[in-house]
């Protein structure tokens, strides 16, 4: 049977070459926003955190999001990444470039092995026992002194070189994140825009219809936290070499890293394309100048005023930032058109 | 009528203590429509969970084009051609209508444009081409059921099991749906209904097998088998006299 195969997807279906124009116009503008910040150095390294996390977020949605599966547990991906990249450069000299392969790749195998057995685990029950294993991580690295330096931690020396991926100005590290922001969102695209995507969600709304439509529940799982895990662990390995340091408190930390993943998902819009990013261009700039405005001043005031923001983000945008904006937008299309 | 297609020999399935399904056998050749009907409880759905593969059966087996197929998970089944649909209806209501088919398309259709396009012409055999683009949570009842019908088609399945799809509808959705389930019959589908609604079942004019506490008491054309007085005793009670 001869099946003449269709070109275009049908009305109403993004493809990823779509996503990837909206991609490109977004870069434009955050590329602007560097530009603008050049000379402040400020302002640059929020915005390099800024586009870290907001790829963290990222990475953390394609199963965390797309797949339902809520890890609490991504530290340790981040964690490995760090470590590796640290030890390589630190011991052997490679080029950090060159370690974000093994970085990825161990990230990747060590999401693998361990969420093998915890997808058993359904919703808060696999959170709980990713959030463990972040906790059991910890202790390794606190202990594991020849890896990880234990608690005194590791010191990348300072030697400024593209090679070295390391530089004496902001604005380097504010365009190397978002570098990796532009390839996280892609390879994000590219899993939402997919038969991966789709199996993703359909995976995360309902297992027994999912595997009725002959999906192979487990395998997508897998797949999805590889992609998820190997990410992460790019994020470790540039945030290693912009930090210089990497410690088991800053990698590993369960509020400053694991759950920042989730939370700043969950309030720009989980499991939508766009939303780590929307959460992250409001969270974390938010956190900056709420430390600095306020954290001298009223000891904890920064984070009391960030806690009230996550409550009403709770109360008032259930859906995220992008969730309800889509939302919002839709109801007034349906109004006036 | 010998089921070199689709056999069931010996399906048993226990609960505990329970029975839901007892020594259950009867084979299907391609292009068979076969209606399940029973009471509440008589374990019409669990039987067809068992064939589905969504439960794994206590004993006896089921074979599918002459291979044992017992002990394959549902997705593998899905792959080998079963598509169904489940009684409480499963559809992903936060994606719309379209995804939803081509989250069935996709099994055969690795790319997204022929996915799509997939689904697009299973929605339009169903009569849901106009909603396409609306959430499938927004669906009526009616809709659903026939969203779920055209997944399974999507799948290009080879037998289709529907777990009673017209209950809830109305008498005009009954009547459509009795007319597209007509309609997959004669283009060849093979296809198992589990149905509560006897005027449904005698509409199909084939054969209707059924069960009381799990087990097969009848088994014939509809006017045979509605008349048999087991059948009538299963579904009013014996006659005081």
């Amino acid at each position: 049977m001869a099946v003449s195969a269709p070109r275009r997807a049908a009305e109403g279906i993004t493809t990823f070459a779509a996503e990837a124009l909206r991609i490109a116009a977004i870069l434009v503008v955050l590329l602007a926003l560097i530009w603008l910040y050049r000379r402040d150095p400020f302002t640059l390294n929020i915005l390099a955190y800024t586009f870290l996390f907001a790829s963290l977020a990222s990475a953390w949605n394609i199963i965390g999001g797309f797949g339902g599966q809520f890890s609490l547990g991504h530290g340790v991906f981040f964690a490995i990444g760090a470590y590796v990249t640290a030890n390589l450069y630190i011991h052997l000299g490679l080029s950090p470039w060159i370690s974000l392969i093994p970085a990825a790749g161990l990230a990747a195998g060590a999401a693998v092995l361990v969420s093998w057995p915890t997808f058993r685990l359904k919703g808060p029950f696999f959170a709980i026992a990713t959030m463990a294993l972040n906790e059991v991580a910890f202790v390794l690295a606190n202990y594991s002194d020849t890896l990880t330096g234990g608690p005194r931690g590791l010191s990348v020396p300072f030697k400024a070189g593209l090679a070295n991926m390391i530089f004496a100005s902001r604005l380097s590290y504010a365009l190397l994140m978002l570098g990796f922001l532009a390839v996280c969102l892609l390879v994000c695209a590219y899993a939402y825009r997919s038969r991966l995507g789709y199996y993703l969600q359909a995976v995360q709304i309902d297992e027994d219809a999912a595997r009725a439509a002959g999906i192979r529940v487990l395998r997508v799982k897998l797949t999805g936290m590889a992609m998820s895990a190997a990410l992460t662990g790019i994020g470790g390995a540039i945030f290693a070499m912009y930090l210089r340091f990497v410690d088991p408190p800053t990698l590993l930390s369960l509020p400053d890293v694991g759950v920042k993943f989730a939370l700043i998902a969950l309030i720009g819009g989980v499991g939508m394309l766009y939303g780590p990013l929307a959460g992250a261009l409001l969270i974390v700039p938010l956190e900056f100048q709420l430390r600095a405005g306020l954290g001298a001043s009223v000891p904890g005031g920064n984070l009391l005023v960030l806690g009230v923001i996550l409550v009403l983000c709770a109360l008032f945008l259930k859906r995220g930032i992008v969730g309800t904006a889509v939302m919002l937008w839709d109801r007034a299309r349906r109004r006036f058109w | 009528m010998s089921g070199a297609f689709l056999s069931l020999s010996g399906l048993t399935k226990r609960f505990g203590g329970l029975t839901a399904v007892s020594d259950v056998s009867f084979g299907m050749a391609a292009g068979d429509l076969i209606s399940i009907i029973g009471p509440n409880g008589a374990g019409k759905t669990t039987l067809f969970n068992l064939v589905t593969g969504q439960l794994p059966a206590t004993a006896g087996r089921v074979a599918f084009k002459g291979q044992d197929i017992t002990n394959e998970p549902p997705q593998v089944r899905a792959r080998r051609g079963f598509g169904r649909t489940f009684q409480i209806s499963k559809t992903l209501t936060a994606l719309t209508t379209l995804e939803n088919a081509m989250v069935g398309a996709f099994l055969h259709h690795r790319d997204l444009a022929a996915a799509s396009r997939r689904a697009e012409e299973m929605l339009e055999l169903v009569g849901l081409g106009a909603r396409a683009g609306i959430k499938a949570g927004n669906l009526t009842l009616s809709e659903r059921r026939r969203l779920e019908i055209a997944r399974a088609l999507a799948l290009d399945c080879s037998v289709l099991l529907l777990d009673e799809v017209m209950a809830g509808l109305n008498q005009t959705e009954v009547a459509d749906v009795i007319a597209l389930v007509r309609r997959l019959h004669r283009e060849g589908l093979t296809i198992l209904v589990i149905e509560h609604n006897l005027k449904v079942v005698r509409a199909f004019e084939s054969r209707v097998i059924v069960l009381d506490f799990g087990a097969m008491i009848a088994d014939g054309m509809p006017e045979a088998v509605l008349s048999d007085p087991n059948v009538v005793e299963a579904y009013l009670g014996r006659k005081r006299t």
